[in-house]
């Protein structure tokens, strides 16, 4: 991610820490590991901060931890308790970090929870997800990978309304964001209406203030020529 | 070569390409033998009503004199439904024409003379093997009742009786699994026989003059049989005191023999368990008309398995570990201990016929690649999707013909690098995709003279029905291809895919709205 200049650690480099560290830019990463030989691949495939730690050697992730200030740290190792602990652990140290972990059943997701993960991502579900939708209705499968993953161009971004914008105090049927600027509004977090996403589909009329964070699709361009004029009517 | 020899050869060839001959051969076969042949059950019913409408009559004819036409009925009609039956089994349980057809090839290839005599004999031995095996006999003492003058015969009305199991498939795998511990049971009839034998003698020997219930031999040895069965009517009993006591010995030798007997009865259907319910299983999906095919029942196909189950699909689960296949039957899931990598096996849930997409979800991607493999070799046309473990598999996955790559790990890393920057978003989107919010995403064909055919965007007016369109996919000469958030003047076209995303409700209602107007229209035009 270009425009975060925070760090991210990167606890694991096994299955799913290789895939996760290959979707970052090298310099921001910095990986943590208990094994030697996982270590040893990360090296090879090109990382440089890298640090070897004991299981339950709580001071030497505590001096890593205190070197930088991680904006995010992912939790990902191989092994489902390794992750709870390491979460565990490190929210021991300090609650404010952001932990993102990986699970592979319901019943671990409960667990990093409550262990204080601040999202969680349960692999197995979204496979068996997208399973079902490839045999059930490959068509929305293929459109939805096109949206998210294929299609460079395209992108789903979050934009937070800032105060005195164009958009301030009007209401989103008002509102035509796909004859404007060619973008699909999926839904948004209506903070009048508490803190939870809502689809755009549930045909409530909300009306739209400063702080308002608003989930759109559309080409990278489009995006940009909408974030610009939201600033620009500031 | 004589002449009766070169009469059997004309009439196996005359048969041999008389395609009439061979399709109405067929057509019975479908209807006595092949269970996926559509009105073979018709048949069967048929058949059942009639057996016990004979049974009937014989009860009611105990006490009653029967009506005129009712003992016509059950002499002539149901006899000669019997025999015509019977003639047709023994006709289509092998392909005699071919023994003459093979014998006459080999004696010209061979220069030999053609030897009516044993081709006699073959074909006899083929009709003997019929005619002999258990369920021909059933049929035939079914037949034999007709001649009321023999008294005894009319007891074999009862075999009437089981000639219902030849229609119940369940019975058959009953009998089935008796037929399997033939060795044993005959030691056991045997030693029933013996034990029978020298203790209906003893009693014979020790009572005869002085027990006056014991005229003949024949009654002890019937009181030996009731003796070792423990059933003990007491019509007969051992007066004097050698003979109580051999009676004793007799007794235990019973117990014995009955508990083996359980012991043989259990034990084959313990080890047949698998077979029955796979058999059962495969009964149902016969009844399907198509279902997903799962290999393997890991974690990830448990949760694939749960997701179906929710939407009422049908699956398969093909598993081999025991201890899986447990956790698949505990949920009431389709399922049987199969290898997905045999042939045989894929061919026996119908593969071709019935599957609608295979996904592979063994425990490594050897095995993945294997079943992938043999799924193609079967099929090349259904889709297969599979698990991969290592990113090395990819390659080789897509060589043995796997449609659709999915890793979890991949899968993992994309959502983790959007998760940081777009939270909301990548929430929103599994949202969808796990249905947990209730909203959804869905494809709706443009049918044709449906009300979205040859409109354009703009005038369908998807926010009135409260759903947003995502993109159009069209198929057309050069392929397929997605149309991302299309212009308000795409214009729609049969046969295209709204890719639309909604609450549940709103999608229903819509899909049955352009079903709706599809249907009105052709009711229009008749």
């Amino acid at each position: 991610m270009h425009d975060l200049e925070n760090n991210i650690l990167l606890i694991g480099y096994g299955r799913y820490g290789e895939k996760i560290a290959k979707f970052f830019e090298r310099e921001d990463i910095y990986i943590v590991e208990i094994s030697q030989k996982n270590l040893q691949k990360a090296r090879q495939d090109g990382f440089e901060k890298l640090f070897l730690v004991e299981l339950e050697d709580d001071e030497a992730l505590n001096q890593i931890l205190s070197q930088k200030n991680f904006s995010y740290i992912f939790c990902a190792l191989d092994d489902e308790e390794e992750n709870v602990f390491f979460t565990i652990t490190i929210k021991s140290f300090d609650k404010k970090i952001k932990i993102v972990a990986i699970c592979e059943s319901k019943e671990s997701e409960r667990k990093l929870k409550l262990a204080g993960a601040n999202k969680v991502i349960d692999t197995m579900e979204g496979s068996a997800s997208k399973i079902f939708h490839l045999i059930e209705k490959p068509a929305v499968m293929e459109a939805i990978e096109e949206i998210l993953f294929e299609d460079e161009d395209i992108d789903i971004r979050e934009i937070e309304i800032p105060p005195n914008s164009f958009l301030e105090k009007k209401h989103i049927k008002d509102i035509n964001l796909k004859k404007l600027y060619n973008l699909i509004l999926i839904g948004l977090i209506d903070k009048e209406r508490g803190n939870s996403f809502v689809f755009i589909t549930k045909g409530i009329n909300h009306k739209i203030d400063a702080g308002d964070i608003l989930v759109i699709i559309g080409y990278k361009e489009d995006i940009k020529r909408f974030i610009k004029d939201l600033k620009e009517s500031v | 070569m004589n002449r009766l020899g070169s009469l059997l050869i004309n009439l196996a060839f005359y048969l041999e390409n008389n395609s009439q001959y061979k399709k109405i051969k067929e057509f019975f076969y479908n209807l006595l033998e092949n269970d996926h042949y559509r009105y073979k059950k018709y048949f069967d019913y048929a058949m059942i009503v009639i057996i016990i409408s004979s049974i009937t009559i014989i009860i009611e004819e105990v006490n009653h004199p029967l009506y005129y036409w009712l003992n016509i009925y059950d002499i002539y009609i149901v006899t000669t439904i019997f025999i015509v039956e019977y003639i047709l089994r023994l006709w289509i349980s092998d392909d005699r024409r071919k023994i003459i057809i093979e014998e006459f090839e080999n004696s010209v290839f061979l220069g030999t003379r053609f030897d009516t005599k044993k081709v006699l004999k073959r074909i006899w031995i083929s009709v003997k093997d019929y005619i002999f095996s258990p369920f021909a006999i059933i049929d035939l003492l079914a037949i034999l009742p007709a001649y009321r003058e023999i008294r005894i015969l009319r007891i074999f009305v009862l075999f009437r009786a089981f000639k219902i199991f030849r229609y119940s498939k369940n019975t058959i795998q009953f009998l089935e699994v008796i037929t399997s511990k033939r060795t044993e049971l005959t030691i056991l009839f045997l030693l029933v026989l013996f034990i029978v034998f020298i203790s209906g003698v003893s009693l014979y020997v020790f009572e005869a003059k002085t027990n006056p219930n014991v005229h003949s031999l024949l009654d002890s040895f019937y009181w030996a049989f009731v003796t070792i069965s423990t059933v003990g009517y007491g019509d007969i009993t051992p007066k004097s005191t050698e003979a109580r006591v051999f009676t004793i010995a007799i007794i235990l030798s019973g117990l014995g023999l009955i508990s083996f007997f359980t012991s043989i009865i259990v034990s084959s259907f313990t080890e047949k368990i698998d077979e029955i319910k796979e058999a059962k299983v495969l009964t149902r999906i016969d009844r399907l008309s198509y279902y997903y095919l799962i290999c393997g029942y890991s974690h990830l196909a448990e949760l694939l398995a749960q997701k179906l189950k929710n939407e009422k699909k049908n699956f398969l689960i093909l598993e081999t570990d025991p201890k899986k296949l447990e956790q698949a039957q505990k949920k009431g899931y389709l399922c049987i201990k199969e290898d997905a990598s045999k042939k045989e096996v894929l061919e026996k849930i119908q593969l071709k016929e019935k599957v609608k997409a295979a996904v592979c979800l063994a425990q490594n991607d050897i095995h993945n690649i294997f079943i992938a493999l043999n799924i193609r070799s079967i099929s090349k046309s259904v889709p297969i999707i599979s698990r991969t473990f290592s990113k090395n598999s990819y390659k080789k996955l897509e060589l043995a013909g796997v449609d659709y790559i999915v890793s979890p790990y991949q899968t993992a890393g994309l959502i983790a690098s959007k998760i940081i920057t777009q939270p909301i978003a990548v929430e929103a989107i599994s949202d969808i995709l796990s249905k947990k919010k209730n909203a959804v995403c869905d494809e709706v064909e443009v049918l044709r003279n449906s009300f979205l055919e040859n409109r354009k965007i703009e005038d369908i007016e998807l926010d009135k029905y409260r759903l947003i369109l995502l993109g159009v996919r069209r198929i057309d000469e050069k392929g397929k291809k997605f149309y991302f958030n299309p212009k308000d003047d795409f214009i729609l076209k049969t046969g295209d895919l709204l890719i639309i995303m909604g609450y549940s409700i709103s999608v229903s209602h819509f899909k049955s709205l352009v079903i709706e107007s599809s249907l009105r229209y052709a009711r229009f035009r008749k």
